[in-house]
């Protein structure tokens, strides 16, 4: 058990360091982008002296080191802020406030991270199904019709921008055929069955653009696992070919697959930004777009750290589970 | 199901594209004479609107909204001194009192006006509405932490200029009297006749102190409409608006407030509220938008369906897309440059990207081509539909460029959007005829922006657009060509640096009339007149079109916003 | 990435190295047996071939992609092509874009241009980025090793677009954006593939004929130059074919965002993102693009395929123990038993 102890206070002693390099690349970076911000905030007729008086408000005079100290330590500590008539505090870890709305970085992000949680779980079970389904067959059934078309709709998936699939299927489900309402986001704490219905076409959506990336790899480690000498053995044996698929092959492509999906999952919380712009999902990704489009500092770092933290958890599972589905696999 | 494939759909418009085009011409909603032939129209109580629209409602805080005429939305919630008149066509385009008895009674070189508020009017909570917190609301838009709204309170009441808001300066306003709860009198530094208009804007709305929460007021402003505010989640992305039962309509002639309940969506992508719109199903049916127009690809969609065009309000904005010279920038130095690139522009190449001659009208003068802003129509460089290139280059040959004139044009790289890259690259074919070659610098939105608004960096030759703060000449002109409003050192909107004597000497005249309609047929005339010098080039004046659900009805477009008045749908 | 998935990914496409020219020799071989590979060889070369050609094939067509035809579509109902199929004539073989009334056929081919070159520009970034951070990172010592794995750690945690939109947003506007959004693609990007190649490398590192090199006194770069770089080329090959469809997407991303190529240069990706509203009222507008781009992705992949069989002659023998036509109809036969 020490061995995974040591293993994840390397991880989260990593992790630490590697969202710290994130947050000063993107503090860095968005510092240099074009823009006033106090004018943007304070709106394009704003007077000099206005602008001025906004950009003390937000304290963008202070030199750039100084406001990533007090960055850091809101992290830590926590902020109070003046809502005009009184004090507020955000409490640690307070990743600040945003330049637009006023809202607390940390409170944006609480409520948008379930929509952006729901929309990538729903379609990771989609693109588990319709990626190591394809794989399968293709590894099993090579040419038949049934695996030809799945690997064409996957091919057909990544060739294809997102947002052209998802338009294209929601005018024709939604606005002609009216098999399903347009997509909504509804909580699931508030109506579980409307949430699966509103947000089934996002998942199919997203979920096509990632299962070739899953078919090729279920087909590549099957194929790997099908050559290995054992698996001659069982031929040997007289095991039914099913079963060698199913029991041997299969389990060996497992471990691949599960870091594949960890990783894909974590870039997908933050990345999903078209699916969310065009079904209208109030998610983290097209939060981030308009927070950058406005230059929002805060609210661009808060958000790219948090998908940085996905990202980083998802792989450290990752390996986890590759510890747990292949034994002769060491962490460090 | 509806339609068995698209390509027959569109052989069928082929014919009836033709007849509606006709008919879209007109101002106000196609559908007037199908809804009163047919059916119960009479509008009726009750029911929810959905309101389906692509921005959210981030700043609902009246002194942080920035709003022609009082908004759409907010103007559910927030009753102003005066507001806008809820009719169809160029009567919508008046001042009518709502809090107020009156539109204002001006001094008589009209630097004081005066305000009595009716009798009875109370907020959501039941208390009484007083002269004291339309004050407190006008102080508070002063407060740097609730910027946003409009330039004119600052600029035109005395001793604001400086004023930082009633959280740091608790003295307040000494240009704002209330000698009783029910009066309210304004000191202005310069005569100003269009203040009606000015009190039509969310800054006039009460805002009892007791209640203000600063920067989270908006979270739940206080109502003093028809609506109250019941949710507002995910800062204005849903907001959920019941009956304000301490409102009546016995002092609100403008109000209609048909609907029990109106729920307002936002964040969504605007193809989505098309085709949602189009479709109609469910709660769509009794749906409006407030801030999405149809795009061309939608709009030939829906010229090829009787039953969707039925369903179309078309309305005009006061807007004007233009191009703009900075004339300190070579060769635009040259009058005869600017002429002869007026007469070149094919202004159907421009059209056509701003998405036809349905959704965008050919513009030559600035003013838009209404009547509450005087717009006298003019033309004083024909280009013709496509453009005068022999004029162009006779002018060109002229001012020393024989061989033609290569020039660039700065435009932003934000797509859809009338500065976007799609208008510039129509701008550069429309010029081509007559010898003019456009280089396109696009500039990343922010960039650009900073850039066209200071004097020190603005570009010579750019696109850009004037929206209408109210429907008259006045907002309209004056920051634009009033040379005494160039700003040396922050966000200047006079690009063209005009500073002409007779030019701010009439504006001021004009300022000190009372009597709007004799002062619109006055801005008609300057802008006929600054016209002359050429500093900018007019392309065209955008024509809304909006889809409303097959439930809504009593729709009503004024001029002066262009869109469907929420305040006045029924669905039911 | 995790570790897992490089393993996999490193092992499952063989590391196994080419050795010297024979090698090469035999590699044209195999491939030449692939009659799928050679079909996805011929679309791939006549996809260049179009791409280079296109002032060529333009001309032959008579139009150019950036001359405006507005009398070819009908102003008063958006700008929908006149017409039938989108006013497909003698003069417009594919007929014209809505709005502008520009050549599709012209926009097409000049649009392959821009879209196969930010595409193969930004994954050859990528190759060369990743495999020199990913060796470097397995042959250093400790902590040339820890430090480039973070920094590849950090990239792979990066938003790609929303580092793209910052990144484009800062450089001038006149430098030229297709090399801007290659090379943007390009770094921000490069993460997997260093992950894939320092794993790969490790695995060669540990073979007998590499160590014995070690022994033998070579020095590092020698060893990385003639015995490791061959072994990288299966995995990256084979990788890097699916990053170039995906290069693909992303440019159409970035336009769909309003920060792609600029108009009035056509790419594949622009003309997706401002087509697919058209979806109803024109449909081969979208169709045109979408058409190409899935070819283009479906021969990359198939060649991408053969490559690797080709490189890696393990797979190709696995194929035929695993799942070859013959034991499929065994398995087939063993279910009905």
């Amino acid at each position: 058990m020490s061995g995974f102890a040591g293993f994840a206070l390397r991880r989260a002693v990593g992790a630490v360091l590697t969202l710290l390099a994130l947050s000063v690349i993107v503090y860095v970076v968005f510092y240099a982008t074009p823009g006033n911000v106090a004018q943007i905030t304070c709106g394009p007729r704003c007077s000099p002296e206005q602008v001025h008086q906004v950009a003390q408000q937000l304290k963008l005079d202070d030199p750039l080191y100084l406001r990533y100290w007090h960055f850091l330590e809101g992290i830590v500590v926590g902020q109070d802020y003046s809502t005009g008539t009184s004090v507020a505090h955000c409490s640690a870890p307070c990743l600040g406030l945003s330049y637009q709305s006023d809202q607390q970085v940390m409170q944006i992000i609480l409520t948008k991270l379930p929509v952006s949680l729901s929309l990538v779980f729903g379609a990771m079970v989609l693109w588990l199904l319709l990626g190591v389904g394809t794989g399968v067959l293709s590894a099993w059934r090579r040419g038949r019709f049934s695996e030809r078309a799945l690997t064409g709709v996957t091919l057909a998936g990544i060739s294809t921008p997102v947002f052209v699939i998802g338009l294209v299927l929601m005018i024709v489900i939604c606005g002609q055929l009216e098999l399903l309402p347009f997509p909504e986001y509804v909580a699931f704490s508030d109506d579980p069955e409307q949430w699966a219905w509103g947000l089934l076409l996002p998942w199919v959506t997203l979920a096509l653009g990632e299962a070739a990336y899953f078919a090729r790899l279920t087909r590549a480690s099957m194929l790997e696992t099908l050559a290995e000498d054992h698996i001659r053995t069982f031929r040997a044996y007289g095991v039914s070919e099913r079963s060698i698929i199913g029991r041997h092959a299969l389990r060996g492509a497992l471990a691949p697959i599960i870091a594949l999906n960890a990783n894909d999952f974590g870039s997908a919380v933050g990345g999903a930004v078209l699916i969310e712009s065009l079904f209208g999902l109030p998610g983290i990704g097209q939060e981030l777009v308009h927070a950058v489009n406005v230059v929002d500092l805060p609210v661009v770092v808060g958000m790219v750290l948090v998908i940085g933290f996905f990202v980083v958890l998802a792989n450290a599972v990752a390996d986890v589970l590759y510890a747990v589905a292949d034994r002769r696999v060491v962490l460090t | 199901m509806r339609q068995p494939s698209v390509i027959a759909r569109r052989v069928a418009a082929a014919s009836v594209g033709l007849v509606l085009a006709a008919g879209a011409a007109a101002c106000g909603p196609e559908d007037n004479d199908a809804k009163s032939s047919g059916g119960d129209s009479t509008p009726h109580k009750g029911g929810t609107l959905t309101v389906l629209n692509s921005s959210p409602q981030q700043d609902f805080d009246p002194a942080r909204l920035y709003t022609s005429g009082g908004g759409n939305v907010p103007s559910l919630v927030f009753r102003t001194l005066t507001t806008r008149n809820r009719e169809n066509g160029a009567a919508g385009a008046k001042v009518v009192p709502d809090l107020a008895t009156d539109t204002g009674r001006p001094s008589k070189n009209a630097t004081v006006w005066t305000y009595t508020l009716k009798k009875g009017l109370k907020y959501e909570d039941g208390t009484a509405i007083t002269s004291a917190d339309i004050k407190y609301g006008i102080e508070r838009s002063f407060a740097p932490e609730l910027s946003g709204g409009a330039p004119y309170l600052r600029d035109w009441l005395v001793g604001a200029a400086d004023y930082q808001g009633p959280y740091k300066d608790k003295k307040g306003l000494s240009a704002i009297e209330t000698p009783d709860s029910r009066t309210i009198v304004f000191h202005l530094n310069k005569s100003e006749g269009e203040f009606p208009y000015l009190a039509t804007q969310t800054q006039t709305t009460p805002v009892p102190k007791a209640k203000d929460t600063g920067t989270k007021y908006e979270e739940h402003p206080v109502s003093s409409g028809p609506y109250k505010v019941v949710t507002n989640e995910n800062d204005g992305e849903r907001i959920v608006l019941a009956r304000n039962t301490y409102w009546s309509a016995s002092t609100d002639a403008e109000r209609k407030a048909y609907p029990d309940k109106i729920d307002v969506r936002s964040g969504l992508d605007s193809s989505v509220i098309n085709q949602r719109l189009s479709s109609s199903q469910g709660t769509d049916a009794a749906a409006v938008t407030t801030d999405t127009n149809l795009g061309p690809a939608e709009l030939a969609k829906v010229t090829g369906d009787k039953e969707l065009a039925s369903r179309v309000g078309t309305g005009h904005f006061g807007y004007t897309n233009y191009i703009a010279f900075n004339p300190t920038v070579k060769p635009f130095d040259n009058v005869k440059v600017r002429q002869a690139i007026s007469y070149a522009i094919d202004r159907s190449s421009v059209v056509n990207a701003a998405g036809g001659s349905a959704l965008a009208e050919a513009a030559t003068t600035f003013l838009p081509n209404q009547k509450s802003f005087g717009y006298e129509p003019y033309d004083l460089f024909p280009a013709g539909k496509t453009g005068n290139a022999a004029k162009a280059k006779e002018l060109l040959a002229e001012a020393g460029y024989k061989n033609g004139l290569t020039i660039t044009l700065t435009h932003s790289n934000a797509k859809d959007f009338e500065t976007s890259p799609e208008i510039a690259t129509a701008v550069q074919d429309a010029l081509k005829k007559a010898g003019i070659t456009v280089k396109l610098q696009g500039l990343e939105d922010n960039d650009y922006s900073d850039k066209i608004h200071n004097v020190k960096t603005e570009p010579g030759f750019f696109l850009a657009h004037w929206g209408a703060d109210w429907p008259s000449g006045g907002p309209f002109l004056a920051p634009i060509f009033d040379g005494r409003q160039i700003v040396k050192d922050g966000s200047n909107f006079n690009t063209g640096l005009l500073n002409d004597k007779s030019v701010n000497a009439e504006i001021d005249a004009i300022n000190k009339l009372t009597d709007l309609d004799a002062a619109a047929k006055r801005w008609g005339a300057l802008d006929k007149k600054i016209g002359e010098q050429a500093l900018t080039v007019p392309l065209f004046h955008p024509v809304y079109k909006r889809l409303y659900g097959k439930d809504i009805r009593n729709v009503v477009i004024s001029d002066w916003t262009g869109v469907l008045d929420i305040s006045q749908v029924a669905v039911k | 990435m995790s570790e897992a998935l490089v393993a996999t990914e490193a092992a499952g496409t063989g590391v196994e190295p080419v050795p010297g020219p024979s090698g090469a020799r035999q590699f044209w071989r195999r491939l030449r047996t692939q009659r799928a590979a050679l079909v996805a060889a011929a679309v791939v070369a006549l996809l260049v071939l179009v791409a280079l050609a296109a002032p060529l094939l333009t001309a032959i067509e008579g139009q150019d992609p950036t001359t405006y035809h507005p009398s070819l579509v009908d102003s008063a109902r958006g700008g929908v092509p006149i017409g039938s199929f989108g006013g497909i004539s003698g003069d417009h073989w594919l007929g014209v874009e809505p709005q502008t009334g520009r050549d599709l056929f012209a926009r097409l081919v000049y649009g392959a241009r821009v879209s196969l070159g930010v595409a193969l520009a930004a994954t050859t970034v990528q190759v060369l980025l990743g495999v020199v951070v990913g060796v470097a990172a397995a042959l250093g010592n400790r902590w040339v090793d820890q430090l480039l794995s973070r920094i590849t750690d950090i990239i792979v945690a990066l938003p790609l677009m929303i580092m793209a939109l910052a990144l484009l947003a800062i450089v001038p506007g006149n430098f030229p954006r297709p090399v801007l959004v290659s090379l943007i693609i390009g770094f921000v990007a490069w993460g997997t593939i260093g992950k894939i190649a320092r794993a790969a490398t490790l695995t060669l590192k540990e073979l007998d004929y590499v160590a014995a090199a070690r022994l033998s006194g070579w020095g590092t770069w020698r060893i990385a130059r003639r015995d490791l770089l061959p072994g990288l080329a299966a995995p990256v090959i084979t990788y890097a074919a699916l990053m170039v469809p995906a290069n693909i997407s992303i440019e159409a991303a970035l336009s769909f965002l309003g920060v792609g190529v600029k108009p009035p240069t056509p790419s594949w990706g622009q003309m997706l993102s401002a087509a697919n509203v058209w979806y109803q009222a024109a449909p081969q507008y979208l169709l045109l693009p979408a058409g190409a781009l899935f070819v283009t992705v479906l021969a990359l992949t198939v060649l991408g395929d053969g490559v690797r069989t080709a490189l890696d002659p393990r797979a190709a023998s696995r194929l035929r123990v695993g799942t070859g036509r013959k034991s499929e109809n065994k398995a087939g036969k063993e279910g009905t038993a």
